[in-house]
């Protein structure tokens, strides 16, 4: 006879919204172990099989750098002062951003075999690959470090206040990684529309040009416009160009406005990924 | 109130949807068994009761496709009842596929933290429980390797070891004495007897019915996803392989 009686493993009760984003949230603290290892390994299969290893991760945004900078410098002519440091403090978030996405839309799919073997909480996964891709944001410090030799004018104190936009934009992209890797489970097609999707918000980001010189060209075009002030990401890249490239304090207040919007939509997230969650060892 | 019974499944039910499955191969044939309703739903699974109680060994027989990997993915809790309900008591180790969680670009000893976050033990068992994992899977100098330089026997080995560290009260076993060479082989089998014996209740899926019969004390056969036949492990299997006999001989 049982000497104590046992936990219910498994058949726990379905519970309404607020309930089962709460038993999610609860399941990924408790599993913050395997979140942390989850990451070891991302981070070392970016760099593993290749000669440099993890040194791409420095070499990657250098050489993004150097292609824009000469495309966009040279060629369209339209250099502001300072220039690489101008494209940097846009091409370092925005890296993030579609290696965050991209690595997450695939998170799930890649795991099928350990999701028809084990019984864990699915959204560990888009969650590690999105600490994976803080990793690489991190080392994408160092090339910023080698800028600011070149421009030693424009180090300010601003800089070190990066943290807080880098919370801020992990926020806002925690439930997009969530949505789109429980998307993907179902259609494939997700991953390829995603790496689409991003290119054009890049050129329709203040990424490679000034948010004035956009202004300028939209001017005309009042629908466009709109869809650039409601693109959370163009007030980040402001953030981030205010603090590296400018010198200044970023606009603490649109960024807390972008914080708060996000917390929603990330609990919706959660709770539509725990509902689709129950389908993926079915469909992969 | 009495104790729960470790397992209980009442009118439990998996279905696929199989406009969402991907695998042509599958979809024939699964739609050759016309267990599709009207939906256009696959149940793998239907109408399953069933209680398991404290110290029994039940082997689950049938037919390739009559849903006893589902059943056992289903008390997992890996897949969720469509209809009707499961409820499992205690902790859980399930003998699936061996290898699960491997990740290539760790080593062993990783890979061992990695797999133990994977089924929720918690990491300070799981560290003192490292050297004697390494030792029972008999990899050697390979331990500080990683993985993908591993041969399948060593990842097999080293699979095994990780899966059956953890004592628990609910075992699940699919299959898996087959692992490695022949002295693993018996040395693996040693082991899941004695989890066997320290379980509350096990569940065994097997096409070996010999085996299933001598260690087994409960036999449930399944076939086109339902239960056909449940009683002591003895004259379950005696009567499925009588009913095997005489299908082969009217083929032939």
């Amino acid at each position: 006879m049982a000497t104590q009686p046992l936990r219910l493993t498994v058949g726990r009760p379905k519970q309404g919204p607020v309930g089962t984003i709460a038993e999610t949230i609860k399941s990924v603290v408790h599993r913050r172990r395997l979140l942390l290892y989850l990451t070891i390994a991302k981070v070392r299969q970016d760099g593993g099989n290749s000669l440099l290893g993890n040194l791409w991760l420095v070499l990657d945004p250098a050489i993004q750098l150097a292609i824009y900078y000469f495309l966009v410098g040279m060629v369209l002519d339209r250099p502001q002062p300072a220039f690489a440091l101008f494209l940097f403090s846009a091409i370092l978030p925005w890296r993030w951003l579609s290696m965050a996405l991209g690595g997450a839309a695939n998170s799930v799919r890649v795991k099928d075999k350990v999701m028809r073997q084990i019984a864990f909480p699915h959204i560990v996964l888009p969650i590690a690959s999105l600490s994976a891709s803080s990793v690489s944001f991190l080392f994408g410090l160092l090339p910023l470090c080698c800028l600011y030799l070149i421009y030693p004018e424009r180090l300010t104190p601003w800089v070190f206040s990066f943290p807080l936009i880098g919370v801020v934009q992990l926020l806002w992209m925690l439930p997009l990684a969530i949505l789109f890797s429980a998307l993907s489970v179902f259609f494939r097609d997700v991953s390829n529309i995603l790496t689409h999707a991003l290119r054009v918000t890049f050129y329709l980001s203040p990424a490679l040009f000034s948010y004035d010189r956009i202004l300028e060209i939209l001017e005309e075009r009042p629908p466009a416009r709109l869809l650039l002030d409601l693109n959370p990401m163009a007030w980040i890249l402001t953030a981030y160009r205010d603090i590296f490239y400018e010198g200044r304090s970023a606009d603490w207040g649109a960024l807390l406005g972008v914080a708060l919007a996000s917390i929603p939509f990330t609990l919706v997230s959660i709770y539509l990924f725990r509902r689709m969650a129950p389908s993926f060892p079915k469909v992969l | 109130m009495s104790a729960p019974h470790p397992i209980s499944l009442k009118g439990a039910g998996v279905r696929y949807n199989m406009r969402l499955k991907r695998k042509r191969s599958v979809r024939k044939s699964v739609t050759k068994a016309a267990r599709l309703d009207a939906q256009g739903y696959f149940w793998a699974l239907r109408d399953i009761t069933l209680e398991i109680q404290e110290g029994e060994t039940v082997a689950v027989i049938g037919a390739n496709g009559a849903g006893k990997s589902t059943l056992l993915l289903m008390l997992a809790g890996i897949l969720e009842p469509d209809e009707g309900s499961v409820a499992v008591y205690g902790s859980i180790s399930t003998l699936l596929h061996i290898g699960a969680g491997f990740d290539d670009e760790l080593n062993a000893e990783e890979n061992i933290l990695l797999v133990g976050a994977f089924l929720g033990i918690p990491a300070s068992i799981m560290k003192k429980r490292v050297p004697e994992i390494l030792e029972f899977a008999d990899i050697g100098d390979f331990a500080s390797a990683e993985v993908r330089t591993y041969s399948s026997g060593m990842r097999a080995r080293l699979g095994f070891s990780v899966a059956t560290a953890v004592s628990p009260d609910v075992l699940l076993v699919d299959e898996v004495l087959s692992t490695g060479d022949a002295s693993f082989r018996d040395k693996a089998r040693a082991r899941i007897l004695d989890l066997m014996k320290k379980a509350r209740a096990v569940v065994y899926v097997t096409h070996d019915l010999d085996s299933a019969a001598s260690f087994c004390t409960r036999a449930i056969e399944l076939e086109g996803g339902k239960i056909v036949a449940d009683g002591p492990a003895k004259s379950v299997i005696a009567a499925y392989q009588a009913k095997m006999e005489r299908k082969s001989k009217g083929s032939s």
